[in-house]
This record gives C-alpha cells, sequence and structure tokens, in this order.
C-alpha cells in the first residue's frame, strides 16, 4: 500500500536550507548540540534534548510526535556523565516512543510507544516493534526485529532492509506536505 | 519498509506455489525464476554473538557448543546480562597488620546484572571477578563423563555401520580392470587381513564399544523427603518451565540454582538455488555489515505493484483500482497485464537447453532433485474478483537515481495510464466482482504480469544465451473484504 499524504500546518513548521522540517511545538533544549544532518522531519510535541550532551541525526530521519530523544547517561563512582546520541540515515522514531540509546544505526524502524533503554545500541537495519521495552544496555544487531517486554528477538528482516527503509523515509518525507492556503 | 508495518496486500506466487511479498522472495538470474525461502538451500556462513559483534570460526564454536565465551544471559528473564563493577575495599587482616600499601588500595570487581529484572550474579552466591569479562566459574555436569560416554558409543555404532555398508557396496561394484593390484590377487585388504588375523579392526571404534556398560534400571527409588506433602509451596522459589528447559543440562527446581547462561550465536547464511546451485544472497563476513556480496533478491528485479487506492469490492460491481507500478531494474522493462490463466504454462517457458547444458544434467545422476516435485504445485489463485487488464503493453523507464530530484509527475493522456515519474507508473483499473461473492469474505484478485526482462550475466563463452528474455509473474492482490 502506497503511503498516503500527511499535511501539516505551514505556520507551524520551520523548513531549514538543508530542508529540515521542525514543528515550533518542539522542545528543542541545548539546540546548539543538535545536529540534524538534512531532511530531517521533527514533529509538534516532540522533545530532543541537546542540553545533557550532543545529539546528531543523519539525512531523512523521521522523529514522530510525542517522542522524546534524550542522551544516555551513565553512572560512575564519582557521579554521573552524559553521553552524546548518535543517529543514522533513515531511522524512523514512532509517536510516544523515548529513545535513551547511545547508537542508532542507519535503517532503524522504531514503532510507537516504545522505550529504548539507557546506552543501548541499534545497529544498522533493524526494527523494534510497537510497544516494547528494549532494557537499558541491549545490543540490537543487523536484520533483527525486536518486540516485547522486555524486548526479543523474533523473526529476521529481509535482505533488502536497506533499500525499504531508505524507500519508506524518503516517501514518507515527500508525502509530508503543507496544507494549501484557503 | 511499509511492507513490514502494513498486512501483506499484494503477494507474489514463487515458483514452488508459494504466496510471499515482494520482500521475503529472490530471484534467480541464471534460472530466471523467482525462489522463496522454502524452496532454496540456506547456508551457515559465520557465527558471530550479536551481543559482542565477535566472529567465531565454526570449529571453535562447535566447540564451545554455538555459545558465547564472553556473554551472559539471565537465567531469570532471559535478557543479556552486563557487566557492573564495584570496588572491593580489601579486608583488614589482623595476621597480617604490616600489609603492603598495594593491598590497602581499593580493587575493582566485578559481576553480571540484569537491567530487566535485576538478577544479578551474587544473588545466587558466584564471587566476583577480578577481570571485567571472562573467568567465570564454568560448571561441569556431574552426568557430563556418562554422556560423553553414550555419545562415543553411538559414534562408533554410526561409524561401524557405515563401514559395513560400505564393504557392501565395495563387493557389489567390484571394479574389474586390466590391472591387477596385489590385494586382488591375495584376496587381501588391510582391514581384511587383520581380520583374520583376529585383531579389531579399528582400535578407537571397537574399544568404545566393547567398554560400554549399557545403564541398568534400579528397583529402589529414592524416598521423598517426609515433608513434601506438607511443606508449604513458594512460588518465588521455585523455576518456571522455560526457565528450567532454558538450562536444559541442570534444570534447576530453585530459584537459587540459576547460573547465568552463555549466550547462543547467531548466524550469517548465504541463500543457494536448488536448480543451479548459484548463491542468491551472500553477507559479508563482518558482523556489523549490513551489505552483500551477492543479493539476488526480486525486489531488484521483479517489477514491483503497490496499491495507491482501491473502492471497496462488491458482488456483481465493478469497482476502482489504483495501482502503482516500479521498475527496479537498470533496463528499460515493457510491462503487459495479463489474466492469471493467460500465463503460458512453465514447461513452454523453459528455453531450449544447449547440449552441453543436458549432457551436464545427464551426468550428474546422483544429484538429489526430488525436492522439487515434493515442493512444486500450484498455488491456489482467488477467481472470485477479476482485474480487468487492459490489452496494452507500459513501458517502464529504467531506474535512475538522480529522479528523485525532477519535478512533477507527468500526467498521461491514456485512460489507464495516470501518471509516469521516473521509473514509477500509476494504473487506473477495474476490479470486476462475481455475484455470488460471499460478503464478508476476503477480496482477492490474482493479476499476472509479463515483462521484459534484460540478463546481465556474462554469457558464457561457449554458448552465448540470448540476452533479453520475457518472463511471467503471477500476484494476488488483497483488497480487504467483500461488501455486503
Amino acid at each position: 500500500m502506497e503511503l498516503q499524504d500527511t499535511y501539516y500546518n505551514k505556520s507551524e513548521y520551520v523548513e531549514t536550507a538543508s530542508g529540515n522540517k521542525v514543528s515550533r511545538q518542539t522542545v528543542l533544549c541545548g539546540s546548539q548540540n543538535i545536529v540534524l544532518h538534512g531532511k530531517v522531519i521533527v514533529q509538534s510535541d516532540a522533545i530532543i534534548r541537546g542540553d545533557l550532551a550532543n545529539v546528531k541525526t543523519g539525512r531523512f530521519c523521521i522523529i514522530s510526535k510525542g517522542s522524546v530523544i534524550r542522551p544516555p547517561f551513565k553512572k560512575f563512582s564519582k557521579g554521573v556523565a552524559f553521553f552524546p546520541l548518535q543517529m543514522g540515515d533513515h531511522v524512523f522514531v514512532g509517536e510516544n516512543t523515548v529513545v535513551n540509546a547511545a547508537v542508532v544505526g542507519s535503517y532503524v524502524y522504531i514503532g510507537k510507544n516504545v522505550v529504548i533503554g539507557r546506552r543501548c545500541v541499534l545497529k544498522d537495519c533493524c526494527m523494534i516493534e510497537d510497544n516494547s521495552v528494549l532494557p537499558a544496555e541491549t545490543v540490537v544487531p543487523s536484520f533483527a526485529r525486536y518486540s516485547g517486554n522486555p524486548a526479543r528477538l523474533i523473526t529476521t528482516l529481509p535482505e533488502a532492509m536497506p533499500d525499504l527503509m531508505t524507500e519508506f523515509t524518503k516517501s514518507y518525507y515527500q508525502h509530508f506536505l503543507p496544507t494549501t492556503v484557503n | 519498509m511499509a511492507y513490514l508495518t502494513q498486512p501483506d496486500y499484494i503477494k507474489y506466487v514463487c515458483s514452488c506455489g508459494q504466496l510471499k511479498p515482494i520482500t521475503n522472495l529472490y530471484f534467480c538470474r541464471h534460472c530466471l525464476k523467482i525462489r522463496c525461502g522454502f524452496c532454496i538451500c540456506h547456508e551457515v556462513d559465520s557465527h558471530y554473538c550479536a551481543n559482542c559483534l565477535e566472529n567465531m570460526p565454526s570449529s571453535e564454536a562447535r566447540l564451545k557448543k554455538n555459545r558465547c565465551s564472553s556473554c551472559f544471559d539471565c537465567p531469570s528473564c532471559f535478557h543479556t546480562l552486563s557487566t557492573r563493577a564495584t570496588i572491593a575495599q580489601p579486608r583488614q587482616d589482623p595476621a597480617a597488620g604490616d600489609a603492603k600499601i598495594e593491598n590497602k588500595q581499593p580493587k575493582k570487581m566485578y559481576y553480571l546484572s540484569c537491567f530487566n529484572c535485576r538478577w544479578t550474579s551474587r544473588d545466587v552466591g558466584i564471587p566476583d571477578q577480578p577481570v571485567a569479562s571472562g573467568g567465570w566459574p564454568e560448571r561441569t555436569n556431574p552426568f557430563a563423563a556418562r554422556v560423553n560416554q553414550l555419545l562415543d558409543y553411538y559414534k562408533a555404532i554410526a561409524q561401524q555401520e557405515k563401514q559395513e555398508k560400505l564393504d557392501r557396496e565395495r563387493k557389489k561394484f567390484a571394479i574389474r580392470g586390466k590391472y591387477m593390484n596385489l590385494t586382488d590377487k591375495t584376496g587381501l585388504t588391510g582391514a581384511m587381513a587383520r581380520n583374520i588375523a583376529g585383531l579389531a579392526s579399528s582400535e578407537s571404534s571397537s574399544s568404545a564399544i566393547a567398554n560400554f556398560v549399557p545403564s541398568q534400571a534400579s528397583e529402589e527409588v529414592e524416598e521423598l523427603p517426609e515433608d513434601y506433602h506438607t511443606q508449604e509451596v513458594n512460588l518465588k522459589q521455585i523455576t518456571s518451565m522455560r526457565q528450567r528447559l532454558r538450562a536444559a543440562e541442570w534444570q534447576p527446581r530453585s530459584a537459587a540454582r540459576l547460573q547465568p547462561a552463555a549466550r547462543a550465536l547467531s548466524v550469517k547464511r548465504s541463500q543457494r538455488c536448488r536448480a543451479c546451485d548459484h548463491n542468491l544472497t551472500k553477507p559479508e563476513y563482518n558482523p556489523g555489515s549490513v551489505k552483500f556480496k551477492i543479493e539476488l533478491l526480486a525486489y531488484y528485479h521483479v517489477p514491483e505493484v503497490k496499491i495507491i487506492s482501491y473502492e471497496t469490492v462488491k458482488p456483481g460491481e465493478t469497482t476502482a483500482l489504483l495501482l502503482k507500478l516500479t521498475n527496479p531494474t537498470a533496463h528499460e522493462m515493457q510491462v503487459r497485464l495479463l489474466q492469471p490463466q493467460d500465463v503460458p504454462e512453465v514447461e513452454e517457458r523453459e528455453e531450449p537447453k544447449s547440449i552441453e547444458k543436458s549432457l551436464e544434467k545427464s551426468l550428474n545422476l546422483e544429484k538429489d532433485s526430488s525436492w522439487s516435485k515434493v515442493l512444486q504445485r500450484r498455488a491456489a489463485l482467488p477467481t472470485a474478483c477479476a482485474v480487468r487488464a487492459p490489452d496494452a503493453a507500459l513501458t517502464l523507464a529504467q531506474r535512475d537515481d538522480a529522479a528523485e530530484y525532477d519535478d512533477d509527475p507527468q500526467h498521461d493522456t491514456s485512460d489507464i495510464i495516470m501518471w509516469r515519474k521516473s521509473n514509477k507508473l500509476a494504473l487506473r483499473l477495474q476490479v470486476a466482482t462475481a455475484a455470488g461473492a460471499a460478503p464478508g469474505g476476503p477480496a482477492r484478485a490474482a493479476l499476472a504480469l509479463q515483462y521484459s526482462y534484460r540478463n546481465t550475466v556474462p554469457p558464457a563463452a561457449a554458448a552465448p544465451a540470448p540476452r533479453d528474455h520475457t518472463l511471467y509473474t503471477t500476484l494476488v492482490i488483497h483488497l480487504g473484504t467483500v461488501a455486503e
């Protein structure tokens, strides 16, 4: 099934020169520490905590409504330290999802209402299904599909996953259109 | 991607008769046929640990029972355990009052902890380790010696039977050549000579058989403890069935005896066409890599069909259906829509084989091809709905990665083509539903595609094969349920 057009209010979104579309209704803390690499969509009510540590995303990432991108911390004997959060290209983060991962690879699909625990590592080409909880410090290997609480490997993904994800995020970006002014 | 989050609206018919979405199908460039996971050979390429992403040679993996030596799973919730560090203060020993300064410095000690269920290796009394990874005590099963003995015994029996079978075969098909060798003349082989002399034919196997002691059933069974029926059961202390079976060697009854389990290895696999033995996929060796050396997927070779939208199907009526066709190949493609019954039979489609190939096939006698008979069957195609296929050849341009920067789609004047955009095409079709279609049942329609395919395999020097082919594929479109 082809993706349907999603419309947004043009006055609500800021479009940068590199094609990022960022809603004005988001909480971007420490915006000098946030790097969106182009054609990234950040939808309303999303929170990106750049004040804790650097947040970097690749191209064609989609951060859906109400999701939280938050760099992970690690407890040491003398207190806590925050680590930067890296995200690859063509990553989809579903609605109301909390991402505390250290690394999210490229071509990763994270469903809605998911919790990604502290310092998880999501390798390239993996998928976390809706309503899953990934405990802290989990490593999700490539071509794995995780689901449940705690999330476990349930099946593998097709070999064409990079192309499927590229097609998905690109067409999502193309179908993310401003409403025509009446 | 939409493929993974949505139900499979479009399924292709594999050459073995299975219905699969295009993402699960392969395309053999040598047979020019669609293959699926059921009709290909899966081979293990390499073993790796999915947690630490370390490769392990297959011989070592076998020795370690396909388990990683440094990663552990929680025995309680099966999540991966993490190593935690604590600082252990060295105990003040009154006897050694003048202890050295080094001993007084705090020492880092490590233990395993599960971040999901908070189980720790301290819960079951495993002492902390001075090194971060490895060094965890390995347990040996109390019956390990007996299991090994049994293994040796059955291996020896298998070996013996194999040898006997081989000997019988040899006797049957003894080649009487022109030349006689010494053993033929004397009628003696090494093994026979030893047999005649009354010696054991092979030391290791016979000793394993001879020394084997069969297990004996005993009359006396240990009595149950006195309070077995009266003791109150604390379910928190008793392991679940899954927890027990996870540690099959020990099967602990009480939760206090759970031990961290070494993490099972994952494999990278390559796929091979069973008909022509060519590789369909071959991943790169590195466990972290998502690239493939060979990747013959249907998604890259067969025209992809997607539903843009459809009207609800009603019995006895004709409804509209919008489809999108995509040409994934780097060559222009001619596509023609057909009814599934118009697709010529497989035998007709097969190209005349060169003499060389048929000779090769006739010589290759022992190759087992019985699988194809078992697997090959016709897919049951739905007949209640039919897509009215217009009799027109549609030209799909080749894939062009730069085309995504192009502007709007071109609107075609044709009444079936809605628009064209680089290698994509939107079609406006009609679906006719039989009056007898059961309301509430699934609405499915079958459609066949005839498409031109240019084979880019460099042809063998001896037999230049034609480069352009006309191929067929059948697909089933799911259009929701039939309306009342």
